[in-house]
């Protein structure tokens, strides 16, 4: 066993550590800078995982192979890390309305913890653990925000919905267990075929899938997100909506390409990823038609993408794991700018209406460009990232269909774009509402601190760069997704 | 070759010019028309040390001057450039008069309240010719063709808030679109056929025998020739050109006498190895047409610079007519030296109109020989290279296309080009008395003045050119473009060339000298125009342009209007009201229906939850 394979989580951990004993030595005023020191810190172990230093970039298995370091958990590691940097950087902003931030600012680094391990979890036991760390931070760091009724009932739905998911997964787990006797990925490839039959280890596989479905929020169990999404802190919000769902993701790829890939190939699997993936963009994109709440209109927008996302998946072939990748690392700047902006915005106000963005771009014209932006990426439109995204994405549908001949993908890719379509009219809804509002009643400009229009400008980067020179990011996702099958 | 990176920046230079003036410079006039100026004036020079070290014909090594923008599958599509004597002659015009026409500009627009924008657009418009004439594909040409279409729209129409600007620009930008949309199916053809939209491939392939368009030869020709039918004001796309008068002089010294409108022209020398005998025959007759058609109509125009325009039309008819007559040489060859004497011509007229604070009537000046002197001169000139007197320059490349009509056996347009030839000395002289000459016609006339040196100078430049361009070796240039073998002429041999071909050129000095003193009867102290009196009908039809823009109106406009109609009624009842309105109303309510599931209460969400669950596992198992 190699123990420097986890050099990055260790290194994660003891930041987090660090971050709560600062806080006892910390005076109350400085402490905001705490977010500042975490950012810096993860920018170095961001830094040391691309240049290759120590052991962030070694592969290889650790704790009897429960534990695997390969191309797909480093590209996932990486957008986890840049994930949580920017949502510091959101959390810095929005620090004025926590009380204890540095414990804020700890826990969004242990969340962090818990996605590294996912991203490595090739072991039933570390796939469910992982999972616990991340929700159960999230159940906290959701309720954050004690003196609001809302945050609260975020915290407790998430909660007993999760926990309710959690118990399905676990019976799931025991189950695929009980029939196979196998709990690592890779020895339960090598049996899991001949099990195809058996309703018992097809029941235990469906219940994992429904823990990873309320995971990535897919229908039929997206019901908690709007919910919750809207009575969270925003970078709760935001960490929740790119976070927790690539990490759902990279566990689903995980556990159905790496664990039991002869039957995900298996008709019945792939049919219902069709349905499912399908419905979710389906259900994401008309419950967003009718949303005057930004925060609730991004949870759906952020249940359509995981439809979207499922796409990749039902294609079931190396492009539309890569799309998958690509998609995320774009989804990853467009949707922290979205909620970067909604987090500097709407800090005075008490709603979170759609009409609080009137005159934006008179009191602040970068923050009206990021937002705008955005928005325009989600919809899916060139040069941006969330265009090339979505093209890789039906391209990999297309494909499918081509060589399986299933007329089921056609109806897919139909339907998908039926959602992109239905979304271009929210999405511009919120474009509309920054500079098309008639007599906005605020003008007063949006003060910014340095850090924020470094985010935003990071931000507006990323998805132009994704968008314009995707081969770099496209490339190391097909090598990352090399192990899958 | 040496200096690779010039043509890119002999193309990109205006390009920045556009960019740095509407971003940065809008306010300060100077500043902006000083930056316009200088772009231009560098295309200029780099343009001449490029062909001072490369020569005319450059080795261009494999990939320099080309970069792979866009390759779908089979469809190769390059953003290249191709130097050759055709495209760096043409580069040496459209830079060099272009260039003065940017200084005169800034004498003659200096009072303008947007100056900037009109540099702007100026540069704008230089970059898209730029690009034309650089262009080594058909798309990418087709792209910058566009953009010389957006330009000349922006240009024509500067002064927006007179309602003819307005109007004079859509129909500019309208008309040239009918051609455009001929022109982007010819390419489709080609491309279809020839798997290839580069120049140098075609021409290879087509003379190699590898390709051949075949039996569709004479449509994609035409097809093609329907984008300079459009750009060049052929017949009958012609409407557009003389309301384009309407933009400022400049613009129509630039647009309409020395380059856009020499697109069409320079495109067909371009592809001319892809047409027929059918399609030249066509484009030869329609040029024909075209001549005697704008010449005739210029008899009867009393605006100066109508005059012009029309005389413009004439002129271009000419070039197309020879390009059909299968003669790229004379054709370019009279291409340039129309670039200058035209461009001279506009801008005196220009001069004329600025002394004559901007009465543009003929009929409202005279004897501005002692006012405007420099003006006069150089006018006097313009009208002589226009006419084609010896030695001036239109005289040589002039009788070189009458040569050519005869070389080719065509009597009939040889004809036509003859009568043409005295047309225009007696419209140009028409012209001239009037204005220059007699009596002040009004007391505007009485107070003209001479226009500023940053005027005048260029029109010097202007008509220095106009007099010796007919044989500082220009055909030679172009001849070792199109002929498979030439020697190169001498000088002295160039001032001689029109003598051994002596039938046309003493038909066409006969054809001047009958339309020179048709004019000085005629118009020599005339106060009003005595020509209505005597041709009656006709007269009245060639001032009314031969009625073609009612014919249009009557018919095209009419039918399209009622078209218009009848869609609107489809889209607005049947699409938007039945169609989108259903679907619409459908998801909408869809989407409302569903947000009743989310009601809030947990217990529900667990049941739901479950009931998803459950589903699941029935639908699979």
């Amino acid at each position: 066993m190699n123990a420097s394979l986890i050099s990055l989580e260790i290194s994660v951990i003891g930041l987090g550590l660090v971050l709560m004993l600062a806080d006892l030595f910390m005076p109350a005023e400085r402490r905001k800078f705490l977010g500042y020191a975490a950012i810096a810190a993860l920018g170095v172990l961001l830094l040391a995982s691309f240049a290759g230093c120590g052991s962030c970039s070694l592969t290889g298995t650790a704790f009897h192979g429960a534990f695997v370091n390969d191309g797909l958990s480093l590209f996932f590691k990486r957008l986890f890390i840049i994930a949580a940097i920017l949502v510091l950087f959101v959390a810095v902003e929005f620090s004025d309305r926590l009380t204890a931030i540095s414990e804020y600012y700890s826990l969004i680094v242990f969340a962090l913890a818990g996605m590294l391990f996912a991203a490595s979890a090739n072991d039933f036991a570390m796939l469910f653990v992982s999972i616990e760390l991340i929700t159960i931070t999230f159940y906290v760091l959701v309720s954050f925000q004690r003196n609001k009724l809302a945050s609260l009932e975020a915290g407790v739905k998430y909660l007993i919905l999760g926990a309710l998911s959690s118990a399905f997964m676990i019976f799931g787990i025991a189950l695929i267990w009980g029939t196979t006797g196998q709990l690592n990925f890779t020895e339960l490839a090598a049996v899991a075929s001949q099990f195809a039959d058996s309703k018992i280890f097809l029941l235990g596989v469906l219940l994992v899938l429904v823990g990873l479905g309320f995971k990535i929020a897919a229908f039929p169990f997206q019901i908690w997100a709007p919910d919750v999404y809207q009575g969270a802190p925003t970078p709760t919000t935001a960490f929740l909506a790119i976070g927790s769902k690539a990490a759902g993701f990279v566990l689903l790829m995980r556990f159905l390409f790496s664990a039991i890939p002869s039957i995900t190939h298996s008709h019945a699997l792939s049919t219902m990823l069709i349905i499912v993936s399908g419905i979710t963009i389906l259900y994401g994109n008309l419950c967003a038609l009718p949303q005057r709440n930004l925060k609730r209109l991004l949870a759906y927008s952020s249940i359509s993408h995981a439809g979207y996302l499922l796409l990749g998946v039902a294609a079931l072939n190396a492009n539309g794991q890569a799309a998958i990748l690509y998609y995320l690392a774009g989804y990853l700047f467009t949707v922290l700018a979205a909620f970067l902006v909604i987090a500097l915005v709407l800090r005075q106000l008490e709603t979170e209406d759609v009409s609080g963005l009137a005159g934006l771009n008179q009191r602040s014209p970068l923050l009206a460009a990021t937002l705008t932006i955005a928005m325009v990426s989600l919809a899916g439109i060139p040069p941006l990232a969330g265009f090339f995204g979505k093209f890789l994405l039906l391209k990999s549908v297309v494909e499918a269909a081509q060589t399986t001949g299933n007329p089921g993908y056609y109806c897919l890719l139909f339907t998908a774009l039926v959602g992109v379509v239905i979304s271009l009219y929210y999405y511009f809804n919120v474009v509309r509402a920054i500079y098309w509002s008639k007599e906005p009643k605020d003008v007063s400009p949006i003060e910014m601190s340095g850090a924020a229009k470094l985010t935003a400008w990071l931000c507006i980067a990323g998805i132009f760069a994704l968008g314009l020179f995707p081969n770099a990011v496209l490339n190391f996702a097909l090598l990352a997704v090399g192990g899958l099958k | 070759m040496k200096h690779e990176l010039f043509p890119w920046l002999i193309l990109f230079l205006p390009l920045i010019s556009v960019a740095v003036i509407t971003l940065f410079t809008l306010r300060s006039k100077m500043v902006s028309s000083l930056i316009s100026i200088g772009a231009v004036s560098a295309s200029f020079i780099l343009t001449v040390l490029f062909i001072a070290a490369n020569g005319f014909h450059p080795e261009v090594p494999g990939d320099v001057l080309n970069w792979n923008w866009l390759s779908i599958d089979q469809l190769n599509v390059d953003f290249g450039l191709k130097v050759d004597a055709l495209s760096l002659m043409m580069t040496l015009v459209v830079t060099g008069v272009g260039g003065l026409i940017h200084i005169y500009s800034y004498g003659y627009m200096h009072d303008d309240r947007s100056l900037s924008r009109f540099f702007a657009k100026l540069s704008l418009f230089t970059f898209s010719m730029l690009g034309i004439v650089l262009a080594n594909n058909f798309l990418m040409m087709f792209i910058f063709w566009e953009l010389v279409g957006i330009s000349s729209y922006l240009l024509i129409g500067f002064w927006f808030e007179k309602p003819s600007a307005g109007d004079a620009a859509k129909k500019a930008f309208i008309t040239n679109r009918l051609g455009d949309f001929g022109f982007l199916f010819g390419i489709l053809m080609v491309w279809g056929l020839l798997h290839s939209l580069n120049f140098s491939e075609l021409q290879s392939g087509v003379a190699a025998g590898t390709v051949t368009l075949g039996a569709s030869a004479t449509i994609a020709g035409l097809l093609i020739f329907c984008g300079a039918m459009g750009k060049s004001a052929q017949f009958p796309l012609h409407v557009w050109l003389p309301d384009a008068m309407e933009g400022p002089t400049p613009v129509s010294a630039l647009i309409h006498a020395a380059t856009m409108v020499a697109a069409g022209v320079y495109m067909l020398c371009r592809s001319l190895f892809l047409f027929d005998h059918g399609a030249l025959q066509v484009i030869a007759y329609i040029g024909g047409f075209t001549s005697l058609l704008a010449a005739l109509m210029a008899m009867q125009q009393n605006d100066i610079k109508r005059i012009i325009a029309y005389s413009t039309l004439s002129q271009l008819g000419y070039m197309v007519m020879v390009v059909g007559l299968n003669g790229p040489t004379p054709a370019m060859f009279h291409l340039t030296t129309h670039a200058f004497f035209k461009a001279l011509l506009f801008l005196s007229a220009g001069s004329v109109i600025m002394g004559m604070h901007h009465e543009q009537d003929i009929w409202q000046m005279g004897n501005l020989r002692k006012k405007m002197p420099i003006t006069f001169w150089t006018f006097l000139i313009g009208s002589l290279a226009l006419c084609g007197v010896p030695p001036f320059s239109g005289f040589y490349s002039k009788d070189s296309i009458l040569a050519q009509a005869i070389d080719q056996h065509n009597y009939l347009l040889f004809g036509i080009a003859t009568f043409v030839a005295a047309l225009t000395t007696f419209y140009t002289f028409r012209l001239f008395f009037v204005v220059f000459l007699g009596k002040e016609k009004s007391k505007a006339a009485a107070h003209a003045h001479e226009s500023p040196f940053v005027m005048t100078g260029p029109l010097m430049v202007l008509a220095v050119f106009s007099v010796i361009g007919g044989f500082i070796g220009i055909t030679n240039n172009f001849e070792s473009q199109f002929a498979h073998e030439h020697e190169s002429l001498t000088m002295m041999q160039q001032l001689l060339e029109p003598f051994h071909k002596p039938i046309p050129m003493c038909l066409g000095l006969g054809a001047v000298a009958i339309g020179f003193f048709a004019a000085m009867s005629i118009y020599k102290d005339a106060e009003t125009d005595p020509l209505p009196a005597r041709l009656g009908g006709l007269s009245k039809a060639m001032a009314n342009r031969f009625y073609f823009d009612e014919l249009y109106e009557a018919t095209v406009i009419r039918l399209h209007d009622f078209i218009a109609a009848v869609f609107d009624w489809i889209d607005r009842w049947i699409l938007e009201g039945g169609c989108i309105g259903l679907i619409r109303g459908g998801t909408d309510f869809t989407g409302r229906a569903l947000r009743l599931m989310q009601t809030g209460n947990l217990q529900t969400y667990a049941f739901l939850f479950v009931l998803g669950v459950a589903v699941l596992l029935y639908f699979v198992l």
